[in-house]
């Protein structure tokens, strides 16, 4: 019998695991934003951090080096919406979730209404920073609150136009500089065969890129409600604009980032791409047979002589919720995107393109990229950095927006609707996600 | 493409023991019986009753908080993630989507799996060995890899039979949904196969030797004797491919990348794995839930609709 009680005991044990688990599972929203506090700890500290740039473990290497007493042990997975922020949730949920993880500055907010950051705006490594970093980045990390800093902004993807300067020169046709001129551009190459780009169904943050250019505003926050607007007059303009060259089938409607979409661009059938700062590195590996071939120009405008850009991407690190030294994250999350030594490595890696100011004026982006037939091209993201609206806002289910639209966007591809209607089907979507998750919405 | 095992049915402890009950070995053979299944019994209530019971737990919580980034707190919801379940058009889309699927695809591959076991088994084939693995080599492949495979070859621009591929898209959200069935009948259909095979085999030859004295043909065995009495296999595997086709994940989710047909929601497992990364986990396991017990009921209506024909 005694054997069968160790059994039941067990047993007891196990489902008890459970069920505490579960507790802490949902509990986990007490101490939100108490950041009164911020000590360094005692001794010698560990953390582990997760992020999917390439060549982060070097730089990881490189502060371990130089700190004996915070040893960071670095972890890697796939890039954030395909599978880490999944990662995170679950974590954060569980209790164990790294102690830092790389963020979005479109993911922040979501992670912020899952209780899922640490504010470190009490950690002095992080007092005066605020100055170091390009002015919008820091709206993203802070959401304008009041003594609060959730992450530190990592690098930005300011969006110019690459295009194939060799195949424009060779047909006669003007490199655009407006929408308009895109368009009638558009047609011509189409005459050639080949295409002035790839609409990416999947890349909704590309689109949003895109109206973010056009000055639209997707979601707005009061302190008390969220505002939910994916249908209004300027992402309107934008569907509607995409919509005709899909319509027309000047754009083609591969899957983005895959191999058919590289070959694409090697076999030279890709004319130009919108794309953000660290897409420079992605053409250079994607379609290496063109080297030499491209140049970047500023995006198209919206009216002749303008001067709007829009941004897609760009991450934080954050210090995520359950980290028992914030102060150490902090400390190390200052110098990881602040380092002269460290964001140099991580440009030279990873292709960051970073939100630290002083980073613009880093060796590698002040020199003719030979890609690029020795274009100095960050002359023209730099340029391009400095004209993205800063007030910019993500909404707080930011995956699940995305998910809907790209639905929507690929319905549109195959035919069946067209963009606006994806929007206008995002927009329901995300007012009943924000409901769904009692999250207040005008 | 996952099977289950319909059930498992553990030995039954009770009437062994009661055999022995009174005997002085009584007491040792219970606890012999309980060290022998708790290893099963362990296992089984970790990874099977205990993840089920925290979904449904999961399922009838919901979230609220105070204000724009007030703390979440779960809290007890009823049955409102059902509701939501129920109103949810784009999950029962994909519910109707697989039940096409699998209408087609499953007959299509028991059929293959059918005629391929017979042709084993017939006395007229040669090099039964080679093409018994010849046609159980897919089933080795793991699905995701089989589905990448499969992509390159159905690429407009990649494929090695582009000549095709770029006339007719098989990726395109007219075909897409068929491409998939190919692969899933390309991986699955060997598995079947060997199962019906196997049933082949237990035969007994004296009934052949009967029915060739009776002056019956290969054909006429292979309809009247060698099909009717496997059917109890044939129902088995359709109960694993309609668990299967319900629970599609892997194929439709790698194809994706080759893909711009495949929405988020294409099957009721993806839209499952998309709801659970808003991350909404009431919700997603409220889904799992209502999955299960389809799966459930239509394996029940297929096996009572069956099993009176078949075990007859």
């Amino acid at each position: 019998m005694k054997t069968q009680s160790k059994m039941v005991a067990a047993a007891v044990a196990v489902v008890t695991a459970f069920a505490l688990s579960a507790c802490t599972g949902s509990s986990g929203g007490d101490s939100s934003t108490a950041s009164s506090s911020c000590a360094p700890s005692s001794g010698k500290v560990d953390l582990t951090f997760t992020t999917w740039v390439p060549g982060m473990d070097k730089v990881v290497d490189l502060w371990n080096q130089k700190n004996p007493d915070i040893q960071v042990k670095f972890q890697t997975g796939p890039s954030g919406n395909a599978g880490t922020y999944q990662n995170f949730f679950n974590q954060i949920k569980a209790g164990n979730a790294p102690d830092l993880g790389q963020v979005e500055y479109d993911a922040l907010p979501n992670f912020r209404v899952q209780d899922g950051l640490t504010n470190i705006a009490a950690c002095t490594p992080v007092s005066g920073a605020q100055d170091k970093f390009v002015d919008w980045t820091w709206k993203q990390v802070t959401f304008d609150e009041k003594d609060a800093v959730y992450a530190v902004p990592q690098d930005t993807g300011p969006i110019a136009m690459f295009y194939r300067k060799d195949l424009f020169d060779a047909a006669g046709i003007p490199v655009p500089t407006t929408w308009d001129e895109y368009a009638k551009d558009a047609a011509l190459i189409k005459a050639q065969g080949s295409y002035i780009t790839n609409f990416p169904k999947t890349d909704v943050n590309w689109f949003a890129g895109m109206v973010w250019q056009n000055g639209g505003q997707w979601f707005k926050n009061d302190g008390n409600d969220w505002t939910v607007d994916l249908t209004g007059d300027k992402s309107t303009q934008v569907a509607d604009y995409w919509q005709k060259l899909i319509d027309n089938g000047e754009v083609s409607k591969l899957a983005s980032f895959s191999d058919e979409w590289n070959k694409s661009f090697n076999d030279g059938q890709q004319w130009t791409w919108i794309s953000a700062v660290w897409g420079a590195s992605t053409l250079e590996t994607g379609a290496p047979d063109t080297l030499g071939k491209w140049a970047v120009a500023p995006m198209p405008q919206w009216k002749s002589g303008g001067d709007q850009a829009g941004d897609w991407g760009g991450s934080s690190t954050a210090v995520l919720k359950g980290s028992k030294h914030p102060y150490e994250a902090a400390k190390f999350a200052m110098w990881l995107n602040s380092d002269p030594e460290a964001l140099a490595l991580e440009n030279k890696l990873g292709g960051l393109y970073p939100a630290a100011k002083a980073g613009a004026d880093l060796d590698a982006f002040t020199s003719g990229q030979e890609f690029y037939g020795g274009q100095k091209i960050y002359d023209v993201f730099k340029e391009a950095s400095s004209q993205v609206n800063p007030d910019f806002t993500w909404g707080p289910t930011m995956t699940q927006t995305y998910t809907d639209v790209s639905d929507g966007f690929g319905s549109a591809l195959g035919g069946s609707g067209t963009l606006t209607d994806a929007l206008k089907t995002g927009q329901q979507k995300t007012i009943d996600a924000l409901k769904a998750q009692s999250i207040p919405v005008k | 493409m996952t099977t289950t095992s319909l059930e498992t049915t553990a030995p039954t402890t009770g009437s062994l023991s009661s055999k022995r009950r009174g005997r002085p070995g009584g007491l040792s053979l219970r606890r012999a019986v309980v060290v022998f299944v708790a290893p099963f019994g362990v296992l089984y209530a970790l990874f099977y009753v205990i993840p089920i019971a925290f979904a449904i737990y999961q399922s009838l919580l919901t979230v609220k908080r105070e204000g724009t980034f007030g703390a979440a707190q779960q809290v007890f919801g009823g049955l409102s993630q059902y509701i939501l379940v129920f109103q949810d058009g784009a999950f029962w889309g994909s519910v109707g989507r697989v039940l096409v699927f699998g209408i087609v695809q499953v007959p299509v591959m028991l059929f293959l799996a059918l005629l391929f076991a017979l042709l084993l088994d017939s006395p007229l084939l040669r090099g039964k060995k080679f093409f018994r693995l010849a046609f159980f080599a897919p089933y080795a492949v793991p699905g995701v890899i089989a589905a990448i495979m499969w992509g390159f070859l159905y690429s407009p621009s990649l494929s090695p039979f582009s000549a095709l591929t770029s006339s007719v898209n098989f990726l395109s959200a007219d075909l897409v949904l068929w491409s998939i069935a190919n692969i899933v009948t390309w991986v699955y259909v060997g598995y079947n196969m060997l199962i019906i095979y196997s049933s082949l085999l237990a035969i007994p030859q004296e009934i052949y030797e009967a029915a060739k004295l009776d002056g019956a043909n290969n054909w006429q065995i292979a309809v009247g004797i060698k099909i009717p009495l496997v059917t109890p296999a044939i129902i088995l595997t359709a109960v694993f491919s309609i668990i299967g086709t319900l629970q599609l994940l892997a194929e439709p989710q790698t194809l994706r990348s080759f893909s711009s047909a495949i929405s988020s929601t294409y099957t009721p497992n993806l839209a499952v794995y998309t709801t659970a990364s808003i991350p909404n986990y009431s919700l997603a396991a409220a889904f799992s839930v209502v999955l299960a017990l389809a799966t459930f009921i239509l394996s029940f209506v297929f096996l009572k609709l069956t099993q009176r024909r078949a075990f007859a």
